[in-house]
């Protein structure tokens, strides 16, 4: 039994003395002046979490007003600011800093085997740099808020009469920073805080996916910058670089904007595809089917985000030839995309599934990701876009990737993580049931759609045409029926933090190194320095009875020697 | 050569085809190329969703797991053969989707030699179409059974000109000139309900859903005879009738932003506006500060208040009435002086109008 205790020892010691990341300091300063990665992710998840909400009252407004044509609640205008407010802080408060900023900070270090980001006070900047961000945002709806749309397209972004533009644009310009300083540090961490073992194809594929997503913050985010201040300019000086009125250009302006704005997908995207990676396999119990490709199309996928911006802009007046080109350049995101999914699928196969709360998310993503990725070809294919492109069909398109496959994703691996962040287990049939419905909500007020995209219906209407009154109906519905499931969410996550049970170090029969810390972790997370085995090899994984929760049983380990680890070596 | 294949199309008839589930009417010789497109990419989505739903299905109803049961260790965990499959086979799919795609945009893009020009101003928040002749509409009117070449331009912001039942679609930037073709073999006649539907795609502001129209198609012959009407339309009315017969026609494109009721929206109403700007000790102020006085009179920069209603129609930032932003587009060009004149009319007489722009009087011949 000596063999089997000595990996299980650092668990129950943390758990029976109590000490972890959450008990360690207490007081409000304590959490504000934190550079614990943990603490920050946390805040960053509350922050985020809080976004998604207003985000998600202005889409049900705008859901609401489009139920008839014409007026239903609101006039024209304020619909505009409903569809602007929705799409800029779903994008930039909520689903760029959502996996990487509030999930990333808080499992990167630790699936490492590291006690923090290599920067641990740059990771608290970021966080009040966002804070800050956000305020200026929420500034802008005080001083007659904005109705660019999300895109700030020019030249109706410099000349609007809405008073909020300048405030937003400073809003999103300093959530650039948080961004980029997040991807640095997480791009350093991965780099030099690699304990001794972990190698770059022994990392779970979550890093590999937030990895690529850092290069891409890193690389795109200081474009949208420059861009960003070069609207302040224009704006305030009347200097004219985009508005053809001084000499200036407006296709330029959307060169610029997409040549972040597309990179900016991926960086939504991918991470949400490192965590379903983490899920399917962890949930499976099972090793995933193709890590190396699967690492390597995130990679890729980083690459190519680079250079297919112009697919945003088939019909902007662009020349032919580079349509040519970006189309062609566009289907070979596909490919890595492709790749990924069938890797994800075959990992089923032979597998131990358990179909627990996360394991839903991961196969709904499976599901809403495959009909977001397909329907992109309609939109990558030249003579299609044209006729698709600015219609409720691309809406639908980028809802299924953005808030079915990322958002999904997201909300899936905070209920994977949940018992590692809070301690708590949560009620698992009120987290599937919250899952279904969500799933259910979201494929009815977005496959519809589809249809009224390409039957014609142009996107940020206020007015339509009555025949589309039907499709506008469904989907509104669709949206209160997600909203309810996000509820439902909601009440679940609550409850666990009241009255869950106390989780166990696994409880899914994970093996990377965060499953191997107490729950929640202690404020350095590894009493000990891990071992690193095969994150994917779930042989030595068994449950446990006293703990109600599954232990790594390193006898049963092919990977590891037993006895001659030097990190196990001193419990003896 | 992809202006030969355009030309062969253009020669041809294309039959309509009827809206299904997913598009809308397709009516232009282009939309039948596109469906065919649109439908070989839905085909393959249908193929690989089927596909792997499937897979994701058999696999968690096989391979379930029981509660505390060891994990089973017999998965395969990578296979190069699969690996290359699928990846080599999206590959060769897309490059044919590309291609397809590729083929229809050649197409959408290059109008015939032979194609009949239109005129096209998007603004906030309208169209107007302008002919060879000199005629305008609101409408787009083209002739049937031949290519038509729309050379578009927009004075204030984006817009885009979307006919879905054409299939077309294009961006019109402020600052270049934009084109898109299209060519329909099936009249509609004048009656705008049975028009193609003509959308702005491009968000614009306020009345962006707004600036739907229609499209009305018409036999070469019976459009010729439309356009040399449509041509003399402000010259054939009196000048005594003008500012009633035409003025309401012309503010239907002023409305959006000018009220005749002194409701205030993006723009001054025109409530009281002849008074104001007639009568030189009005109080009211430009945003530089100066008076109506200042700036009309005898000897100022407008001798009359018809020559600052001009100004102010033909070059509208020049003279910003305070608290108002520069938002209104330019009419040059697109308004002329018989047009201003029923304007300036309607301003005068704007008492014999509704609030909605609609003529209460009746005309003097019938008058008790």
């Amino acid at each position: 039994m000596t063999t089997l205790d000595a990996p299980r020892h650092d668990i129950l010691d943390t758990t029976a003395t109590g000490d972890n990341y959450l008990t360690h300091s207490r007081g409000f300063l304590s959490w504000a002046l934190t550079l614990d990665h943990k603490r920050i992710g946390v805040m960053y998840m509350v922050a985020v979490l809080c976004s998604f909400f207003l985000g998600g009252v202005f889409a049900l407004l705008l859901r609401t007003e489009l139920l008839t044509p014409g007026r239903t609640i609101v006039d024209a205008d304020t619909y505009n600011q409903f569809f602007t407010l929705h799409g800029a802080i779903m994008v930039f408060l909520v689903i760029i800093p959502s996996i990487p900023a509030a999930l990333g900070n808080f499992v990167l270090p630790i699936m490492l085997g590291a006690k923090d980001v290599a920067f641990p006070r740059l990771n608290l900047a970021s966080f009040y740099l966002w804070i800050g961000g956000a305020i200026f945002t929420l500034y802008s709806l005080a001083v007659g808020g904005f109705d660019t749309g999300w895109t700030f397209d020019t030249p109706y972004s410099t000349t609007t009469t809405a008073g909020g533009v300048i405030p937003v644009l400073m809003g999103v310009f300093i959530l650039g920073f948080s961004s980029i300083f997040t991807g640095l540090n997480f791009i350093v961490t991965i780099h030099k805080l690699r304990p001794p073992g972990m190698t770059w194809f022994k990392m779970p594929l979550f890093l590999w996916a937030l990895y690529s997503t850092a290069l891409i913050q890193v690389l795109a985010t200081p474009v949208l910058a420059i861009t960003l201040c070069l609207l302040i300019v224009e704006r305030t000086l009347n200097i004219g670089i985009f508005n053809p009125s001084m000499g200036g250009d407006p296709v330029l302006y959307q060169h610029f904007f997409w040549f972040y704005s597309h990179p900016a997908v991926y960086i939504m995207i991918v991470p949400a595809m490192g965590i379903i990676s983490e899920i399917i396999a962890v949930h499976s119990h099972r090793h995933i089917f193709g890590y190396t490709y699967i690492a390597f199309s995130s990679v890729a996928i980083a690459m190519f985000s680079f250079i297919v911006w112009g697919h945003h802009m088939f019909t902007s007046g662009q020349s032919g030839v580079m349509n040519t080109i970006f189309s062609l350049i566009s289907f070979s995101v596909g490919i890595p995309s492709a790749v990924k999914t069938f890797n994800w699928v075959m990992t089923l196969y032979k597998g131990t599934i358990s179909l627990t709360a996360p394991m839903c998310y991961g196969l709904a993503f499976l599901f809403l990701f495959t009909i977001g990725g397909l329907t992109g070809l309609h939109c990558a294919t030249l003579a299609t876009d044209v006729h698709l492109h600015d219609t409720y069909f691309v809406v639908a398109h980028f809802h299924y990737v953005m808030m079915g496959s990322a958002l999904i994703a997201m909300i899936g691996g905070l209920h994977h993580w949940w018992p590692k962040m809070t301690g708590r287990m949560y009620h698992e049939g009120t987290g599937i049931a919250g899952c279904i419905i969500i799933f259910v909500g979201f494929n009815m007020t977005f496959f519809t759609q589809f249809m009224l995209g390409s039957q014609g219906m142009p996107r940020r209407y206020y007015d339509y045409q009555p025949e589309f009154q039907t499709y506008h109906i469904v989907s509104t519905i669709g949206a209160y029926i997600m909203a309810a499931g996000f509820v439902t969410t909601a009440v679940c996550l609550m409850q666990s933090l009241m009255s869950g049970r106390r989780a166990p170090a696994n409880p899914w029969g994970g093996r990377s190194l965060e499953w191997q810390c107490a729950s929640p972790p202690r404020h350095d997370n590894f009493e000990h320095p891990p071992t690193v085995g095969d994150c994917y090899d779930f042989t030595p994984v068994v449950w446990d009875e006293r703990q109600q929760g599954y232990v790594v049983d390193r006898a049963l380990d092919t990977h590891i020697p037993h006895g001659k680890s030097p990190n196990t070596g001193g419990h003896q | 050569m992809p202006s030969t294949v355009s030309t062969i199309l253009a020669q041809t008839t294309s039959p309509m085809t009827p809206a299904d589930f997913w598009l809308p009417i397709g009516a232009s010789q282009q939309a039948a190329g596109v469906d065919l497109t649109f439908t070989i990419i839905n085909w393959i989505c249908y193929f690989f969703f089927a596909l792997i739903v499937a897979m994701m299905a058999v696999f968690v109803l096989k391979y379930r797991g029981k509660p505390g049961a060891r994990f089973r260790n017999d998965a395969p965990t990578h296979n190069t053969v699969l690996e290359l499959s699928w990846t080599i086979i999206p590959l060769i799919l897309s490059i044919g989707m590309f291609w397809y795609g590729f083929k229809g945009y050649v197409d959408l893009s290059t109008p015939p030699k032979n194609s009949f020009d239109v005129n096209v101003t998007a603004f906030k928040w309208g169209w107007q179409f302008k002919y060879p002749n000199g005629a305008q509409s609101d409408n787009l009117v083209v002739p049937a059974s031949r290519p038509v070449r729309l050379t578009m331009r927009a004075n204030d912001v984006l817009h885009c000109c979307f006919i879905p039942a054409f299939r077309v679609k294009k961006d019109i930037v402020p600052g270049r000139y934009s084109t898109l073709w299209f060519q329909c073999d099936h009249p509609t006649g004048l009656e705008e309900a049975n028009g193609y539907h003509l959308f702005c795609a491009e968000y614009c502001g306020t009345g962006h859903s707004n600036m739907n129209r229609r499209v009305l198609v018409l036999p070469q012959a019976e459009f010729d005879a439309w356009m040399t009407k449509q041509a003399a339309w402000l010259d054939e009315i009196p000048d005594a009738d003008l500012y009633f017969k035409a003025g309401p026609k012309i503010y239907a494109r002023c409305q959006q932003c000018h009220s005749l009721d002194g409701t205030t929206g993006l723009a001054p109403s025109w409530q009281g506006l002849w008074e104001r700007v007639s009568n030189p000790t009005s109080a009211a102020r430009f945003a530089d500060g100066k008076g109506y006085s200042d700036l009309i009179g005898a000897g100022k920069e407008f001798a009359t208040p018809q020559d600052y209603l001009r100004d102010a129609i033909y070059n509208p930032g020049h003279h910003l009435v305070a608290p108002f932003g520069n938002v209104m587009p330019t009419f040059k060009g697109q308004i002329n002086d018989r047009g201003i004149d029923a304007l300036i009319g309607m301003m005068q007489h704007l008492d014999e109008f509704d609030a909605k722009g609609a003529w209460k009087k009746a005309p003097p011949a019938t008058a008790k």
